[in-house]
């Protein structure tokens, strides 16, 4: 196991080889001999929840009829039993307010049952003895990996842990260099955690839990605030450590890392509302959809494919869902008869008409003509560039994208927002995304090409002014530049801005806090920082909205919101369109905008590798996986399973379509197969 | 923006400046400072210029980037060198409107102390580019040890600073972007936060506090999960240890003492 190489060096150190690593013994040789202080000799390789876990029966983690209040007055959650055992996979999911981050909290002993036990190893969490004990061997990692890092530096920050523990310093070292290791990030040690991308962050906040040796890792929504590429690196190095014997409790929203667990809790309002392997509990849609969870998407793909008559087993996982299909596969001859079928069903059934019917023919609002930008000063980089000897500017240009010294956080793009239409644009992070849509108004001015709006260029002062208003712009995270004293204040904060009366000003106010479904006699004389994450979000939007812009920029509107807000959030967006409204919608959801948008453009680097009807782009799968980017699911799915020889005739599939049409070539095939 | 030096920022590097021992760069550059101060003279001015220049270059920094570090702070030392300039009489006078009166006295003392300055941000900044902020801490906290008998918490004032700079650039991040997103919604931050009005300073700071605290509330949590609970027993990943090139730079600042002195005494300005 992943301990084991710590393990054994330990051991080594004192000359007493000891690998038993599958056991409690080897797991987590912490340097805290169990109930002693932190300051505990390292040498000994005190290993930790020995004999503590024996007591436990191998559940490393017991919670015993416990309770838990932050205010006295409401319950987090009440008589909760739970009991993990050691090695498992468990994926705890639940809605905002479940609980989850209170529970794991509750396991690394940060806080402590108002009722009941919590028991960790077997050590009650209460015990102010085992409290080291329990947080360096149930390591716990949070969601927003600027909070955590406590150094400028990955090994500072790695050493933490250990340091606290009292690990003499040639021990720490080595412990840095296995941890960064696990985590994959070897000699990272001088690296600047600031310097860091989001999903390195959080892979040194792990690397610094696990430098402690921990049996347990927990992760809070860990993954939350990653885009897919940084997702799947956390996902990966997680089912690492698994393998290697290590307990992880991850708490998310995401299914698709749920599907990969070995067992899923749902938590809903302090309880546990289902309990089982993912198979058993993710299929069970409508419940999931009570509690505001998202149902994985082969799940829902199967079971709407039983709706159809579909003889398919209920599956989490994308690769069951294909074995499925396969034996179901329209065999040759009966094949080509449900090609035909399909063939005419989609044709007639134009699934794929442009959507917002302007769309295709709205004249350009917006436009980037040949647009460059830099952070720093690129002309005195390029002069020293060119000094350096390379002087063909074309050769220059091709070398950007790969030179390391590359400053352009634009490269040439070019593009239209076309009145009425969404615009969806996608990219990985540090594409250019927030770099380009802040373009959009003018907050930041090309270095080299032209921003026009309706044809005007933004460069011209009275243009830029009017930019600022027409152009609305919603940040990431608006809810945290909530600012005044009451709701009312913050979305007239514009409005005022912009000179009107005070009529006028009242009247923006309660029409855009309308508009996101809010009432302004209601919560108008509320503080903004009393309410919901989500409700703060919806006012920061009625602040932009109030501003009357004829085009919304949105950068990731719906990020860390959790199933139904997220549901709620694009309804509304698709409701603002409805009603005229431009929309640029910036999204690292490829399923998003494949349901949402008009067009899609993909930046990569700064650069626009792609734009087109979301069809288009997302018929070129390996592109965007070239740029750590994905299609939509339905889309994946379809491209595979045509590969594999299934008529699948429409452009763009959506779960629904995907499903008519499977569905429809399953009952060809097997007419076709069991002559029924 | 991660290949600027920035004041306050640390530059990643291997040189001597790097691995002196932080206790050692922590005093040095107050006896740095110091001996600034005694320079009487453009010569010893000039020592510690070229001392400084010097610095940098050992530290593997390019001058340039040292400015660009210093950049943000020099409206400092252009209002100093304006006070000095309309407050220091003497000498030939260029420019004369009503009280306001421009001499060479002036002009002389005002480039002196600019000069003066623009050395003492360098020699600051280059303490914070060749540090680790732990490093600093530690050297803080080390520095005041033995104050802790009579009661003073260094290590919590040492840790206190070094989480104080770990977040400096993250503020600077956030604030741009809160700043940003109030421009975007018609506020008028960029000619004068001050005439704006309340209103507008406090679309910037409110968000920036809230912001803190929320970092504040995690970071806590954070560092009591992973065992922190003070200085008591903690172990250092790279302890401290002094070394010849600490006595090294010892010497070095010694020779640039007496230097300056000796530039002082023989060279009067």
């Amino acid at each position: 196991m992943a301990d084991e190489e710590k393990g054994a060096g330990m051991a080594a150190a004192d000359g007493a080889p000891r690998a038993n690593a599958g056991a409690p013994d080897g797991a987590a040789g912490g340097p805290v001999a169990p109930g002693g202080s932190p300051r505990a000799d390292a040498g000994a390789g005190a290993s930790a929840p020995d004999g503590a876990a024996g007591a436990a029966g191998g559940d490393f983690v017991v919670f015993e009829d416990a309770s838990f209040t932050y205010d006295g007055a409401a319950w987090v959650f009440r008589d909760l039993g739970l009991r993990v055992g050691q090695g498992q996979f468990l994926c705890l999911l639940g809605g905002n307010g479940s609980g989850k981050s209170t529970l794991a909290q509750c396991v690394n002993a940060l806080l402590t049952p108002d009722a009941g036990r919590v028991l960790t190893f077997g050590r009650d969490t209460r015990d102010a003895d085992a409290t080291y004990f329990i947080r360096s061997n149930a390591g716990l990692v949070f969601q927003n990996p600027d909070d955590q890092l406590v150094a400028s530096l990955v090994e500072n920050d790695v050493a933490f842990g250990p340091e606290n523990l009292g690990v003499p310093a040639p021990e720490l070292a080595r412990r840095v260099a296995d941890a960064l290791g696990e985590v994959g990030l070897q000699g990272f040690q001088r690296h600047e955690t600031a310097a860091l991308s989001g999903g390195q962050k959080q892979r040194v906040a792990i690397a610094g839990v696990l430098a402690m040796d921990p049996a347990v890792l927990i992760l809070d929504e860990a993954s939350a605030m990653l885009d897919p590429r940084g997702r799947a690196g956390l996902m990966r190095v997680c089912r690492e450590l698994h393998e290697a014997g290590m307990t992880i409790i991850m708490i998310t929203h995401y299914m698709e890392e749920a599907a990969l667990a070995e067992r899923v809790v749902v938590l809903d309002a302090g309880r546990v509302a289902m309990d089982g392997a993912p198979g058993e509990v993710l299929t069970r849609a409508a419940e999931l959809r009570a509690l505001n969870l998202d149902v994985p998407f082969a799940a829902s793909l199967s079971l709407a494919l039983r709706e159809h008559g579909a003889p398919i087993a209920p599956c989490v996982d994308d690769a069951d869902l294909e074995r499925e299909l396969a034996a179901l596969a329209p065999a040759g001859g009966g094949g080509g008869a449900a090609a035909r079928g399909a063939g005419a069903w989609a044709a007639g059934a134009d699934g794929d008409a442009p959507r917002g019917g302007t769309a295709g023919a709205g004249a350009p609002l917006l436009s980037f003509e040949g647009v460059w930008y830099s952070y720093g000063d690129p002309e005195r980089k390029e002069r020293r560039r060119r000094r350096g000897g390379r002087r063909a500017p074309e050769a220059e240009r091709a070398a950007w994208g790969t030179d390391p010294e590359a400053v352009w956080a634009l490269r040439d793009v070019s593009l239209e927002v076309r009145e009425g239409e969404l615009l969806g644009i996608a990219g990985h992070t540090g594409s250019g995304k927030s770099t380009l849509i802040q373009q959009m108004n003018g907050l930041s001015r090309p270095t080299r090409g032209r921003v026009l709006l309706r044809g005007e260029d933004l460069a011209d002062k009275a243009v830029g002014a009017r930019a600022r208003t027409a152009v609305g712009l919603v940040f990431q995270y608006p809810e945290h530049q909530l600012f005044a004293a009451t709701v009312y204040d913050d979305v007239a904060f514009g409005p005022r801005n912009l000179g009107l009366g005070p009529d006028e000003v009242d009247g923006r106010v309660r029409r855009a806090l309308a508009a996101v479904g809010m009432d302004a006699s209601a919560v108008g004389a509320k503080s903004p920082f009393e309410l919901s994450g989500g409700q703060q979000r919806r006012v920061a939007f009625a602040g932009v909205l109030a501003m009357a812009p004829e085009v919304l920029v949105m950068d990731e509107p719906v990020a860390r919101l959790d199933p139904r807000a997220r549901e709620e959030f694009l309804a509304l967006i698709r409701r603002l369109h409805a009603d005229g409204l431009t929309c640029v919608l910036v999204s690292h959801s490829m399923d998003d905008l494949a349901r949402m948008a008009d067009r899609v453009l993909v930046l990569n680097e700064g650069a626009v590798l792609t734009c087109g009807t979301p069809a288009e782009v997302f018929a070129d799968e390996e592109a965007l996986h070239a740029v750590g980017l994905g299609v939509p699911a339905a889309q994946a799915l379809a491209a595979r399973l045509r590969r594999e020889g299934w008529p699948l005739a429409r452009p763009l599939y959506d779960e629904q379509s995907l499903a008519a049409d499977l569905a429809a070539l399953i009952g060809a095939g097997g007419e076709a197969r069991h002559g029924r | 923006m991660g290949d600027s030096a920035v004041f306050g920022r640390y530059w990643p590097g291997e040189s001597v400046m790097h691995r002196l021992d932080p206790r050692v760069k922590l005093v040095g550059s107050l006896a740095l400072m110091a001996v600034i101060f005694l320079a009487r003279g453009w010569a010893g001015l000039g020592v510690c210029a070229a001392f400084i220049v010097g610095l940098y270059l050992a530290a593997g920094i390019p001058l340039p980037q040292a400015a660009r570090s210093i950049a943000p702070l020099l409206f400092i030392v252009v209002v100093t060198a304006l006070l000095n300039v309309l407050f220091v009489q003497g000498g030939q006078v260029y420019f004369q409107w009503g009280p306001l009166c421009v001499s060479e006295a002036g002009l002389r003392q005002a480039a002196f102390i600019a000069v003066r300055l623009v050395l003492l941000l360098l020699g600051v900044s280059l303490l914070t580019l060749t540090t680790t902020t732990l490093d600093i801490t530690e050297a803080f906290e080390r520095l005041l040890a033995p104050l802790a008998r009579v009661g003073l918490p260094a290590h919590e004032l040492g840790m206190m600073m070094g989480i104080a700079l770990r977040f400096l650039p993250q503020f600077a991040d956030e604030l741009r972007i809160i700043r940003r997103a109030q421009l975007s919604r018609g506020a008028r931050l960029a000619a004068n936060p001050l005439r704006g009005g309340a209103a507008s300073l406090s679309a910037l700071m409110v968000p920036l506090f809230a912001s803190a605290f929320r970092h504040a509330e995690t970071l806590s949590a954070a560092m009591e999960a992973r065992c922190y609970h003070g200085g008591v027993g903690r172990t250092r990943l790279h302890p401290l240890a002094l070394a010849p090139r600490d006595a090294g730079a010892a010497i070095a600042l010694a020779a640039l003492a007496a230097c300056v002195l000796a530039a002082n005494a023989l060279l009067p300005a």
